[in-house]
């Protein structure tokens, strides 16, 4: 196992390379200049140079780069060019604020999504199921941005349960967990819809399997069938989906931070973009990738410990 | 049933956790900003409304407009208590307040500060206003408390450059010494606010500032909030959240809030006029007709009805209304449709035009865009517009890419800065000089440069007029329609002045706003 883990590790650092080279050219083929991003209209051509010459804007391409690869590859992804403040502090500030968001939203989306779709496999083309697929299509369907909205009227401006604005007080737990609430079940709708659709057809493929046939026939109870023998086996693919799935998690999250105005990388990374804050807007792009990376490492390694025929 | 109690018991706890603590009287301001962050807080440059708003409430000028105006003739003293000039206009000597404190561990402000910001705000390295002080000979502080100013030539309004505006604001030469770069993050002024902290991508703290010399602030504290998302913005708002909304530019937007109870819309000066800038130097704008077809194209009131009628006015000349100098009889055509067709079949283009132009995605912006598009197909002239981001908009109109460029801008309320900067020779983009002059107009510049230097006002308005009767004829633009400022605060808010003008862009916070 710790063999496997140390390959893929190796395994990413290649792309973690590329990524850092493409993420390079492609903040700079944006169109649109730092220097007029951050001084603004009125700003005369002598202070525009000024401020790039200041903010290194003015050398070679290819010095820029080279500097910044280097820096990178030791850890340091420089200084934001708006707020001059280190770009691993604000990622470091941001970074729990979406992990937090991103597994609550993950919890949700299983704790609702698996018990949905067993059983909508157990009652196939009945009510229940159709209502669930109506359901899940539903939470597809609808935005991020408008399902947030919807549930801030109804929650915020209706009944006054929670408030609008969801940037937590630092410290404070229970505030903290009070203005998640939203947010999460924003996001978890998107991942539960995701989630009941392929614990679904997993499910029916793995009930109509002859071990279950044969457990069936021996008087396994009805409960043990679906619980021990079907729904362990049909977790395999659910596991893999819900890997696969963080990086469309992770694109959801940024609009969510931007309707409940959560501090988050997503808020961050906006800021970053409409700003033409190139070192952040860098070291963001290098956060989210490696944030995949690490995800899809640790689906591995679970799918593994679910299947001992990965491992051979 | 177990469930129900779990449910009910979670609903109750959260409906606690939701009331407001206690009803203490308040003293804390939040706003609601559209912004993801401040940018600058380095008062000279600090350009945008986000930045602009906020400085306003930190620093102060050596004059100040009166709270709620933008009047030059009631400007009054701020951090210099009486001033006197020449007989010619040139030598001016500003008498400094005594005991006023900047804020935190910086001291008394004294005429080295005065000296140092006001060289400051003249350089372009470290100012993004440098060129409106072109005319400062010398800056001299005589003793702690005098400032001496000479100029090489007159300037049509000396106080409206040393106001509370712009480069006019004083900074302590203690904190930028100190600071360095990181100074527009760490703002030190003398104003009824300081800066306590900035968490980019949620808000700016401020304190009231205990030895401001006016008196210690009503309001304790102030939360700048940065809500990019106009929504969420305007469901903090209305939830009570939030007690001051940066609003829109909409009529809509406008009605809906003017319903909610407990809430005012504010709606003030400056007008942002904004201008068709028409290229004279580039196909098929080259030909006059062209451009006069345009002209006659263009509805007025057609677009101040899409944009709302508490909001916007029609454009009345090249330079917004009211500023002096201003006249609204310069020979500014109505839409003629015939007209216009006749022009540009006579131009050679009797199956009509497409003219390719680039145009910013900020919806209000675009919207009136579309609105202007849609007028001038009528009369055959079909605008291909290539929409891109805010800040890339503003690039490539800067590089001449777009032969029609939509602007929209308020200045100091004096003919003179907007003509210099849309439609004198020297501020044409391209030129080392460049400011905003994008239809590359040349038409005035004798008015312009004869008015800044004639002492005598009425000459000089008259030199002005001439200038935008020229501007007009030569048609370098269009103009469009004023945009006045839209913000809207919660009735418990009282700014402890009338709010009418406010040339930061949004309303002025002093020691006197409180909650009622």
């Amino acid at each position: 196992m710790i063999g496997f883990i140390i390959r893929r590790l190796l395994s990413s650092i290649p792309t973690l390379l590329a990524v850092l080279t493409l993420v390079f050219l492609l903040v700079r083929v944006v169109p649109g200049d730092p220097a007029i991003a951050i001084l603004g209209d009125r700003a005369t051509p002598e202070t525009l140079s000024a401020l790039r010459a200041e903010l290194g804007l003015d050398r070679w391409i290819g010095t820029q780069y080279f500097e910044f690869l280097g820096h990178a590859l030791r850890g340091d992804l420089g200084t934001s060019m708006v707020t001059h403040r280190a770009v691993w502090t604000e990622i470091a500030e941001a970074l729990p604020h979406t992990i937090v968001l991103t597994l609550a939203a993950m919890v949700i989306g299983c704790l609702v999504g698996i018990p949905a779709g067993v059983w909508a496999a157990l009652h196939r083309n009945g009510t229940i199921d159709v209502l669930t697929r109506l359901l899940s299509l539903l939470g597809l369907s609808f935005p991020v941005f408008v399902s947030g909205i919807f549930l801030l009227i109804v929650f915020a401006l209706q009944l006054h349960l929670f408030p609008v604005i969801g940037n937590p007080r630092p410290g404070d737990l229970i505030d903290g967990l009070h203005k998640l609430v939203l947010p999460a079940v924003t996001l978890g709708i998107v991942m539960a819809a995701y989630v009941v659709r392929v614990t679904r057809s997993s499910m029916l493929q793995v009930l109509g399997e002859d071990y279950i046939r044969t457990a069936r026939a021996k008087g396994v109870p009805r409960r043990a069938i679906v619980w021990r023998h079907g729904l362990s086996n049909a977790l395999i693919p659910v596991v893999t989906v819900v890997g696969l799935y963080v990086g469309i998690l992770i694109g959801n999250s940024v609009l969510t931070e931007i309707v409940f105005n959560r501090p988050g990388l997503g808020k961050v990374i906006v800021s970053a973009l409409t700003q033409r804050d190139y070192t952040m807007l860098q070291g963001m792009m290098v956060i989210y990738c490696f944030l995949i990376v690490v995800v899809n490492l640790i689906t591995d390694i679970s799918y593994g410990l679910i299947d001992p025929r990965v491992k051979q | 049933m177990t469930l129900r109690i779990t449910l009910s018991a979670a609903l109750a706890a959260a409906t606690l956790i939701a009331m407001p603590a206690s009803a203490a009287p308040k003293s804390d301001l939040k706003v609601g900003m559209a912004a993801q962050d401040v940018g600058q807080l380095d008062p000279h440059r600090a350009v945008s409304t986000i930045d602009r708003t906020v400085v306003a409430w930190i620093y102060n000028g050596l004059v100040r407009f009166k709270p709620g105006t933008m009047d030059p003739a009631q400007i009054e003293p701020d951090l210099a208590e009486k001033w006197e000039s020449s007989s010619d206009k040139l030598d001016w000597t500003f008498h400094l307040r005594h005991g006023v404190k900047f804020h935190g561990d910086f001291g008394e402000l004294t005429a080295d500060d005065i000296v140092f910001s006001l060289k400051r705000a003249s350089d372009a390295k470290t100012s993004a206003f440098s060129a409106d002080f072109a005319a400062f000979k010398t800056i001299e502080a005589t003793d702690p408390y005098t400032v001496h100013i000479v100029l090489a030539r007159q300037v049509p309004s000396l106080l409206g450059l040393v106001t509370n505006y712009s480069g006019g604001y004083i900074v302590s030469r203690k904190a930028v010494e100190k600071y360095g770069a990181d100074f527009t993050r760490n703002p030190v002024g003398t104003g009824p606010f300081a800066f306590v902290s900035d968490t980019p991508n949620q808000s700016l703290e401020l304190a009231a500032f205990d030895g401001y010399f006016r008196g210690k602030p009503k309001l304790e504290h102030v939360s700048y909030r940065y809500i990019p998302s106009d929504s969420s913005r305007d469901l903090a708002f209305q939830n009570g959240e939030i007690d001051l909304i940066y609003g829109k530019q909409d009529q809509a937007w406008i009605n809906r809030i003017r319903a909610l109870p407990n809430s005012v819309v504010d709606v003030f000066e400056p007008g942002e006029l904004a201008n068709l800038n028409l290229n004279i130097t580039a196909k098929p704008l080259d030909d006059i007709r062209v451009r006069q077809a345009i002209a006659y194209a263009v509805n007025r009131p057609e677009l101040v009805k899409w944009q709302g009628a508490d909001t916007a006015r029609p454009g009345q000349s090249v330079i917004p209304a009211g500023y002096l100098g201003f006249s609204k009889d310069v020979g500014l055509v109505n839409t003629d449709i015939s007209k216009a067709k006749a022009l540009l079949k006579d131009a050679g283009y009797p199956d009509g035009v497409t003219i390719k132009i680039i145009h910013t995605q900020l919806p209000q912006m675009l919207g009136s865009m579309q609105v202007v598009q849609a007028q001038l197909r009528k009369a055959g002239i079909n605008l291909d517009i290539q929409v891109v981001d805010h800040a890339t908009f503003h690039q490539q109109i800067r590089k001449d890419l777009s032969p029609i460029v939509y602007y929209a801008a308020a200045r100091f309320p004096v003919a003179d800065i907007y003509l210099t900067q849309f439609f004198h020779s020297s501020s044409i983009v391209g030129k080392p000089t460049a400011v905003t002059n994008f239809s590359h107009c040349d038409v005035a510049d004798k008015e312009i440069d004869a008015a800044k230097s004639e002492t005598d006002t009425e000459k000089q308005v008259a030199l002005w007029i001439e200038a935008q009767k020229k501007i007009v004829a030569a048609v370098c633009a269009v103009p469009l329609a004023e945009a006045l400022q839209i913000w809207a605060h919660r009735t418990d808010l009282d700014y402890g002045y009338e709010l009418k003008a406010s040339l930061s862009l949004g309303p002025l916070l002093t020691e006197a706003t409180h909650f009622k």
